[in-house]
């Protein structure tokens, strides 16, 4: 078992590190670089030139590797090209508002739609099925902004129960609590789209699931021994399919991190997918490296937490046990 | 009610009759405010929800209106006015001059002959943009109508090639003078229709009207960073692009003088005239405005006719402003999203209230040092105020800091400098109550200059000296002669000297987040500007209040 984890921990590392380097060639593989883009003519060739030793783009390309290494080591990410303010600062002020929303997002998504998806396959053929079916099915093949914006001229303009863009009101309310209130109000909306373009895949994707568990021999078993139906369906079925949603639930985790940059767009929120995508358009290599460096990191540690929650939750599996006959 | 389909014409009529008339001109001189106390700059990113929160009333200020279905939507609005204004943009397609058969004139004046730029306007902005013939555009002060015009007949674009000795294949395949083969196919760069669609769509528009008179072209869509590396290494046959200019027209000089043709510069056609050369040298080192307005006039007829471009169309502005608002200031060469509108706005009914104005992107640092963001500058260029001001009517200096200046011109031929004297306000105070004086006007020169800062590189360079007789005059004397100088250095931002000399480090000061060095509870962004940085909430707002000691309110 320990060395099992040991080649695990000593794999991630190793995932890690090429993450790094390919973080650092893919976006200086791409034409141009962050003064080529201004095509201004007040902006002379020798301003732009001025501008590459601002940011440090007329050193070899050794040396810009080098101190790109120490700075991801380090968590030292350096200075945005684009808004010259330290990349941390920049990530720290939208990480909040991109946690929050695709958190909340992912959590109500997925239980909704693993509830649904159980239901659903309780009784096949059913109402519940079909309804869960036909819904699923819309909800995720309906395009995002399209949804949103048809939610966002619906319920905050034509029927203004919500508002329509950021995460707090102007001017800003009074007291703690107030504003806590006044930043679930803006929530809400831009995270109930997103519960209502996500649950669809969960609900299908668990129907499918159960109703392949609930086909299996250990299922006519338990009923044989007369267990009730909620019993058979929960602690047995339901447990048995639990590993791959689990694996499923925790490989979308660094996705709240990523941000949702059509979300964020319509509902003009702060966070993580346009500042992604303003630094790749923009040639910005410290904040685009930064980002996609801590989405990497985010993404190994998910895996080995995948692997963890399955041998936690599936009593069968332990990886590298000694099954002794 | 007006159908719809009559705003664009009553638009451009409205601007036609502003332009004929007059009667739009506004007189700048009896503003004096601001008069409102709270202004949000609030983030709205999509184009949607800002037309929204428009007509909801959560905006009341919203400018750059790019399509054509929000300008007719908002045109029917009772509650919004909208204006339209030319503007300092140019969209054209252009020819690898270095390569043939580009380099060929009688080709290139064809292949002007043969694009039906009116139509393509008419058809894709719906009268929202005005064709443009020439290489400035009709709003510059220094546009020049007289040229020589390429209208569209692709009779006469045939006529003309066969005249210079092109032939046809069979197939109507183009064939150069004294050659055997017709031209290969070549492609003309684009933006793709994802990024800019209709960039896009007018660049198969053009393919299309040159395949019909033997140009085997078909457009290449490419993205921006891609085009802009192909452009930056010459390896290109054709391109289209748009620049947005100022209303001085020393960009030709950056567009089409040899020296530009360089990696990264601005001549990407490659365009070597040795004549060009001399009138674009004449306009960048004018002595004054009238020796510019002349050469000015003479590069625009030379470029007419050795056509190194296409100019296809320009932009209107046009911004949206709610009615219950008086006091908006637009006129035929600027929107109601300006400076002047904001110093003259009140509520047309009821008591004091806050203004709601759009910004549609996210200010990136609020570092007037450093950032080139246009919409920084948004914010930036109410807190912080230059020398002088431009007229919103007839785009002409007009005083602001400085109540008068002298542009003169000093020594003997090589020797020859330019001179400029400003005479400065007095009375004028920074947002922390500090006087403003000459010395903040030297400090900054000399801080830009020291420092090399790529933003106001190319004004400041040429600065010899900055001398302070006394407190109310600055005379700044350059290295070279050139009327321009006066724009550059009369048009930067002027900083308070004892805020620069706590600045250590210019490329990350954050001036919104920097405590004052000496007030308490301020930050460091200080101008002399009408409003004062309060707060910068990122993704939401950033909130200015009216500066109550700002000259213009004093009757000034």
């Amino acid at each position: 078992m320990k060395s099992y984890w040991s080649r695990r921990v000593l794999g991630a590392a190793a995932v890690l590190l090429l993450v790094i380097a390919a973080n650092f060639f893919l976006f200086r593989i791409m034409p141009g670089d962050v003064v080529s883009t201004i095509i201004d003519p007040r902006f002379s060739p020798e301003a732009k030139e001025r501008m590459r030793e601002v940011f440090g783009l007329d050193l070899p390309m050794g040396r810009q590797f080098v101190i790109y290494v120490r700075r991801m080591l380090t968590f030292d990410f350096g200075i945005s090209f684009l808004s010259q303010r330290p990349v941390w600062d920049e990530l720290k002020s939208r990480v909040p508002n991109t946690v929050a929303l695709l958190g909340s997002a992912l959590i109500l998504s997925s239980a909704l739609g693993t509830w649904l998806g159980v239901k659903a396959a309780r009784k096949r053929g059913g109402f519940t099925e079909k309804v869960v079916l036909l819904s699923g099915s819309i909800s995720f093949s309906f395009p995002s902004f399209f949804v949103q914006l048809v939610l966002l001229l619906l319920f905050a303009y034509t029927f203004p129960v919500f508002p329509l863009r950021g995460s707090v009101s102007i001017p800003l309310p009074e007291t703690g609590l107030a504003r806590t209130l006044d930043y679930l109000w803006h929530l809400l909306l831009p995270a109930g789209s997103l519960v209502l373009l996500g649950f669809g895949s969960w609900a299908i994707y668990v129907r499918n699931l159960m109703v392949k568990t609930l086909g299996e021999d250990f299922i006519l078993m338990a009923r044989a021994k007369g267990l009730p139906e909620s019993r058979i369906l929960w602690n047995h079925a339901f447990r048995s399919a639990l590993p791959p949603v689990l694996t499923l639930f925790l490989l979308a985790l660094p996705g709240i991190v990523s941000g949702a940059v059509l979300t964020e767009t319509v509902f003009s929120l702060h966070g993580v997918g346009k500042y992604l995508l303003d630094s790749i358009l923009g040639h910005d290599y410290p904040a685009a490296g930064a980002a996609f460096y801590i989405l990497g990191l985010l993404t190994i540690v998910s895996n080995l937490a995948a692997d963890a929650a399955y041998a936690l939750a599936d009593p069968r599996i332990r990886v590298g046990r000694r099954v002794s006959s | 009610m007006i159908p719809r389909r009559f705003f664009p014409l009553i638009l451009f009529l409205g601007l036609i009759l502003q332009s004929v008339t007059g009667c739009a001109a506004f007189d700048v001189s009896a503003i004096k405010g601001p008069h409102i106390k709270d202004l949000y700059m609030v983030i709205y990113r999509d184009p949607d929800s800002q037309m929204l929160a428009l007509q909801k009333g959560e905006l009341d200020v919203l400018g750059d209106i790019t399509r054509p279905s929000d300008v007719d939507r908002l045109g029917s609005s009772p509650e919004v006015a909208l204006s339209i204004s030319r503007g300092f943009h140019l969209f054209f397609m252009a020819f690898n001059l270095r390569k043939e058969p580009w380099n060929d004139r009688a080709l290139r004046q064809a292949a002007a002959m043969a694009v039906p730029s009116r139509q393509i306007v008419r058809d894709i902005f719906s009268g929202y943009s005005e064709p443009v013939d020439t290489y400035l555009p009709p709003v510059s002060p220094y546009h020049e109508p007289d040229v020589e015009i390429h209208e569209h007949d692709p009779d006469g674009a045939r006529t003309l090639l066969a005249e210079a000795g092109w032939k046809w294949t069979p197939d109507g395949i183009l064939i150069p003078p004294g050659d055997e083969e017709p031209l290969k196919p070549v492609k003309l760069l684009t933006p793709t229709a994802q990024v800019a669609p209709t960039t896009a769509e007018i660049s198969n528009r053009i393919a299309d009207a040159l395949k019909g008179i033997g140009i085997p072209l078909s457009a290449e869509p490419l993205d921006f960073s891609t085009m802009i590396s192909r452009l930056d290494h010459h390896d290109f046959d054709l391109f289209v692009m748009a620049w947005s200019l100022s209303r001085d027209p020393d960009s030709l000089f950056a567009f089409f003088h040899s020296s530009m043709d360089v990696v990264g510069g601005y001549n990407i056609q490659g365009l070597h005239d040795p004549q060009l050369d001399e009138v674009l040298e004449a306009l960048r080192w004018a002595p004054d405005e009238k020796t510019a307005h002349k050469a000015a006039r003479e590069a625009q007829r030379m470029l007419s006719e050795i056509s190194p471009w296409i100019p296809i169309y320009s932009r209107y502005m046009v911004a949206a402003v709610r009615k219950e608002w008086d006091g908006v200031v637009s006129t035929r060469s600027t929107s109601a999203d300006n400076l002047w509108t904001l110093l003259n706005m009140k509520p047309s009914q009821g008591g004091e209230r806050p203004v709601m104005w759009c910004l549609s992107e996210e200010p990136r640092s609020l570092n007037p040092l450093s950032t080139s963001s246009a919409y920084d500058w948004q914010v930036l260029g109410l807190i912080y105020d230059g020398l002088l001001a431009v007229d919103p009517e007839t785009l002409g200096d007009i005083p602001w800091l400085a109540t008068g200046w002298e542009v003169e011109t000093v020594g003997d031929g090589g020797g020859s400098h330019t001179r400029l004297t400003f005479r400065l306000r007095e009375g004028v105070r920074w947002h922390d109550g500090f006087a403003f004086t000459s010395r903040d006007v030297r400090k900054t020169l000399e801080f830009l200059k020291k420092h090399e800062i790529p933003r106001y590189y190319d004004s400041v360079r040429d600065i010899e000296r900055v001398e302070t007789p006394d407190d109310h005059t600055v005379i700044v004397t350059m290295g070279n002669v050139s009327f321009w100088h006066l724009h550059n250095i009369g048009g930067s931002p002027v900083f308070p000297a004892h805020i620069l000399e706590s600045v250590k480090d210019w490329e990350t000061w954050q001036p919104a987040r920097e405590t004052h060095p000496s007030e308490k509870g301020s930050t460091a962004l200080v101008g002399t500007g009408p409003f004062i940085f309060r707060e910068y909430r990122p993704g939401e707002f950033v909130h200015l209040v009216r500066n109550e000691d700002f000259w213009l309110l004093g009757g000034d």
